[in-house]
């Protein structure tokens, strides 16, 4: 079955590679809006009928969707948003089924620029408001490659219209943690030296460095993943040490997420993702064993768990430090500025509950 | 010649008298110079002088036109929190009056239904695309929209026809144009969202829904469809046009009505709150408070009605401490306000409590010894957090060591609708002389003294907070702000 790229072949939509594609195509997309769009390019390649058909489709598409990406979260967010948004209009009751549900279709598939926009918009809407943050002398200290964070940081730099570039009215600094401590970690590159044009001070730290420079902070602001449903929130790996070596110090943590990456997850710990990432791997001299740090079943027979699970594969191959995520819990977050303003974490679960239920 | 007559201290009594016989603007001008003068000061009264100033605003307002309503009550508002900007409660009551004026604006035009573009394009969400620079709302009551201050830009709600009528005629109606007309969207899931209003559709699906209506006739909009919106819609349009007129004057009557009950709210607000003493004052507990405040001292006598408990009360020197030593002796004899009856009160050691007071310096040293400590805020904030007076954030924080309760009681006029940003621009200073005498002429040269008024105490500090509305986490308090204000409100 070989498709090619995102048009419809004749065995069926490549779903996957559709979503990978429009992410390549677009660096300014996040992966939630990606997954929506590949979805109604879905709906608009297959011709359903009925709401029943579609549904099962998409859950179809799904769950494809997310087995073929590790981590899932983000898209998850997504996905999760689409299928209820059509689950609510689709089948609210006193509605004539045929002619609405061709009608939803039609705006999805006609609109799907639309929402790239909106989702856009809303990163701006948030820099706009979220740059009241960052005051005269303010020292922002922030991690990852967000892309809102950096159009904050952008916004917040801005002069007034007219006037010559650089001496912002706002003067602040940013100190940026990366893996290596240099700004060659590609995901932060763009954003550093966009801000450094524009005169504002970066300086890069590796992550060490947090809290022997925690003193001189003001504020930490990152970026999210995915934000669950009591308020914490999926970020890079890192940010949760951010988050309590910053409340420790007392210093305001805030995290700038749109609302459509809110997603239905309640995770216990780090282990509890829903999805595997072995980021600790304890390894001795002899044999190489490699332990499961999850699951730990069997307490009394350690020894052939680990044997039999590293024959299983998968799972015991360690995941890239620069990929992996972690759990930040929301009582180290002061607060989630979303589109519609500062939330706090209490709020989140609330505003997931009217879609859901 | 003994003079006779003093003139009275200038103060919101004065100001009420004025009201009274003077014309509005005259009445702004002195309300404007009172407040830059701090001849009237702290939350209580001046919420009451603002009410009854837009009452008379609007009494006095002529024009038909429920925009201009809104947009002359704007510049009121405007003026006077400028006058004074860390008095938030004149805001807040501004910015109530004016989600009265839309809310009763908006029940009319869904009532009086008087153009075409209400058959069902009033009912658009968010015509995000339309050029009128940023979208307005996703949502109108989800927590987000109306949580904490909003990256509302003012103007907009007056110059974009927004959320609704863009694409259909919609010039018609001075009311739907203007207003931020608030579709009443519902899915069948946001039936819990108790209110007045319609129900509003989430703010999550905002990216999704539809964006214009393809044409006035059809079924409305997908995604969008009220169930209170009635099925003989067109039926009910032709039978109240006529009526269309009378409505407005009725806004203007409804609006009254709306202001006169928010001064009965301020009016009842110390009772309702007095109303939860019992719940959270046992016997034999003990209690610690700072400075002179009505509300505090009300609670406090409630509950001692019932039941025997000890007060420990610190003075808030050098600002409150004369009126804290007369509240601790005397109770409140005289009223600043109008009628004395309500406002006066027996002391809480004529109703045989043992009331201890305290320096402030004390406050850590006892607070192993306390149960609780109440406080009485001068403003709350969206992000749960509370300005008080000074020596409030010791407390809070002492407290916070021994793990002890601590309780903010205000009444809802004070929780303020606009994100802190920066906590130290809440902080007013006042005269440094009572710290310091200027007298000292050594330590007026040689020492900078500041006195501040305030103090910020931060969210994670209180445990709970007691309005009149019943008890609240300070985690909670965003939907409160989202039930009484409206998110284009909240930068005047």
């Amino acid at each position: 079955m070989i498709t090619t790229g995102t048009v419809l072949s004749d065995d069926g939509f490549d779903i996957v590679k559709t979503y990978n594609g429009l992410l390549k195509e677009d660096p300014e997309l996040t992966m939630p809006v990606a997954a929506i769009e590949s979805l109604v390019l879905a709906l608009s390649h297959t011709p359903a009928s009925t709401v029943s058909e579609t549904l099962d489709l998409l859950s179809t598409l799904t769950a494809q969707l997310k087995r073929s990406i590790t981590n899932p979260i983000s898209l998850s967010a997504g996905t999760d948003l689409f299928q209820r948004y059509l689950i609510t209009t689709l089948t609210r009751p006193g509605q004539g089924a045929r002619g609405d549900f061709d009608q939803i279709r039609t705006h999805l598939i006609r609109n799907g620029q639309l929402f790239v926009e909106r989702a856009k918009e809303a990163r701006e809407r948030i820099a706009s408001f979220g740059r009241h943050f960052v005051g005269d002398g303010a020292v922002v200290l922030t991690n990852g490659g967000s892309r809102v964070v950096g159009a904050l940081l952008r916004r917040a730099a801005e002069t007034c219209e007219g006037t010559h570039s650089g001496g912002g009215t706002i003067r602040f600094k940013v100190l940026y943690v990366t893996a290596s401590g240099t700004s060659d970690d590609s995901e932060a590159k763009e954003t550093i030296s966009a801000l450094r044009a524009r005169d504002i001070p970066v300086a890069t730290i590796p992550p060490t460095a947090i809290a022997y420079s925690l003193s001189m902070v003001t504020l930490c602001l990152v970026g999210a993943e995915g934000v669950v449903e009591n308020g914490g929130i999926i970020n890079r790996l890192g940010t949760y040490q951010m988050g309590m070596l910053a409340k420790s110090a007392g210093k305001p943590f805030y995290v700038l997420a749109e609302s459509h990456k809110f997603v239905r997850l309640y995770p216990l710990g780090q282990d509890d993702l829903g999805f595997q990432q072995t980021v600790v791997n304890f390894s001795t001299q002899c044999g190489q064993k490699d332990e499961q740090d999850s699951h730990p079943s069997d307490g009394g027979v350690a020894d052939l768990e680990s044997k039999r699970s590293s024959c299983s594969g998968g799972p015991a191959v360690p995941s890239r430090f620069d990929e992996s995520v972690d759990y930040t819990p929301p009582h180290l977050i002061s607060g989630i500025i979303t589109e519609s303003g500062v939330l706090t974490p209490s709020a989140v679960s609330e505003e997931l509950i009217k879609i859901w239920f | 010649m003994p003079s006779v007559m003093l003139a009275p201290t200038p103060g919101i009594a004065t100001f009420l008298k004025h009201l009274k016989h003077n014309p509005v603007d005259a009445s702004i001008e002195n309300f404007v110079s009172l407040l830059k003068r701090r001849q009237i000061r702290s939350s209580r009264p001046c919420a009451i002088a603002t009410t009854h100033l837009l009452l008379k605003v609007v009494a006095t307002f002529r024009d038909r036109d429920v925009a201009k309503l809104v947009e002359r009550i704007r510049s009121v508002g405007q003026q006077l929190i400028a006058a004074q900007p860390r008095e938030m409660a004149v805001g807040n009551i501004v910015r109530r009056v004016l989600g009265l004026v839309r809310e009763i604006a908006e029940d009319d035009a869904d009532e009086n239904p008087d153009s075409t573009s209400m058959g069902d394009s009033g009912y658009l969400p968010y015509s995000n695309l339309e050029p009128s620079g940023l979208p307005t709302h996703f949502s109108n009551f989800s927590p987000p929209k109306h949580g904490s201050a909003l990256p509302q830009k003012s103007g907009l709600s007056q110059s974009d026809s927004n959320g609704g009528d863009d694409n259909s005629g919609q010039g018609a109606v001075a009311v739907e144009k203007q207003l931020d007309r608030r579709p009443p969207l519902l899915t069948s899931h946001t039936s819990y969202v108790a209110s007045a209003m319609a129900p509003q559709v989430t703010s999550l699906f905002g990216l999704l829904s539809h964006p214009h209506t393809p044409s006035p006739t059809a079924t409305p909009p997908l995604g969008t469809q009220s169930p209170v919106m009635k099925p003989g819609l067109t039926s009910r349009v032709l039978a109240t046009i006529p009526d269309a007129s009378a409505a407005k004057v009725d806004i203007k009557a409804e609006v009254l009505e709306g202001i006169r009950e928010l001064l009965d709210e301020l009016d009842q607000a110390d009772d309702q709150i007095a109303a939860y003493a019992l719940d959270h004052i046992h016997s034999n507990e003990i209690i610690l408070t700072h400075t002179s405040s009505t509300t505090v001292q009300r609670f406090l006598l409630a509950a001692a009605r019932k039941r025997k408990f000890t007060v420990i009360h610190a003075e808030a020197y050098p600002n409150d401490y004369l009126e804290t030593h007369a509240t601790i002796m005397q109770g409140r004899q005289k009223s600043a306000v109008g009628d004395d009856e309500d406002e006066r009160w027996s002391p809480l050691t004529a109703l045989g409590i043992t009331v201890i007071m305290i320096p402030d310096s004390a406050v850590f040293a006892i607070m192993s010894r306390v149960n609780k400590v109440i406080l009485s805020p001068h403003t709350v904030l969206a992000n749960g957090g509370l300005v008080a007076a000074a020596g409030a954030l010791t407390i809070a924080q002492a407290a916070s060591v021994h793990k002890t309760p601590v309780i903010a009681v205000s009444g809802v006029y004070k929780l303020s609708p606009v994100y802190p940003f920066d906590t130290e621009e809440l902080i007013e200073y006042g005269d440094a002389g009572r710290v310091a005498e200027f007298q000292d002429g050594e330590m007026v040269e040689s020492i900078e003294v500041v006195n501040p008024l305030f103090d910020y105490v931060s969210a994670d500090l209180v445990d709970l907070y007691i309005t009149n509305l019943g008890g609240h986490a300070p985690s909670y308090l965003y939907r409160i702000v989202a039930d009484h204000y409206r998110a284009e409100d909240v930068n005047l």
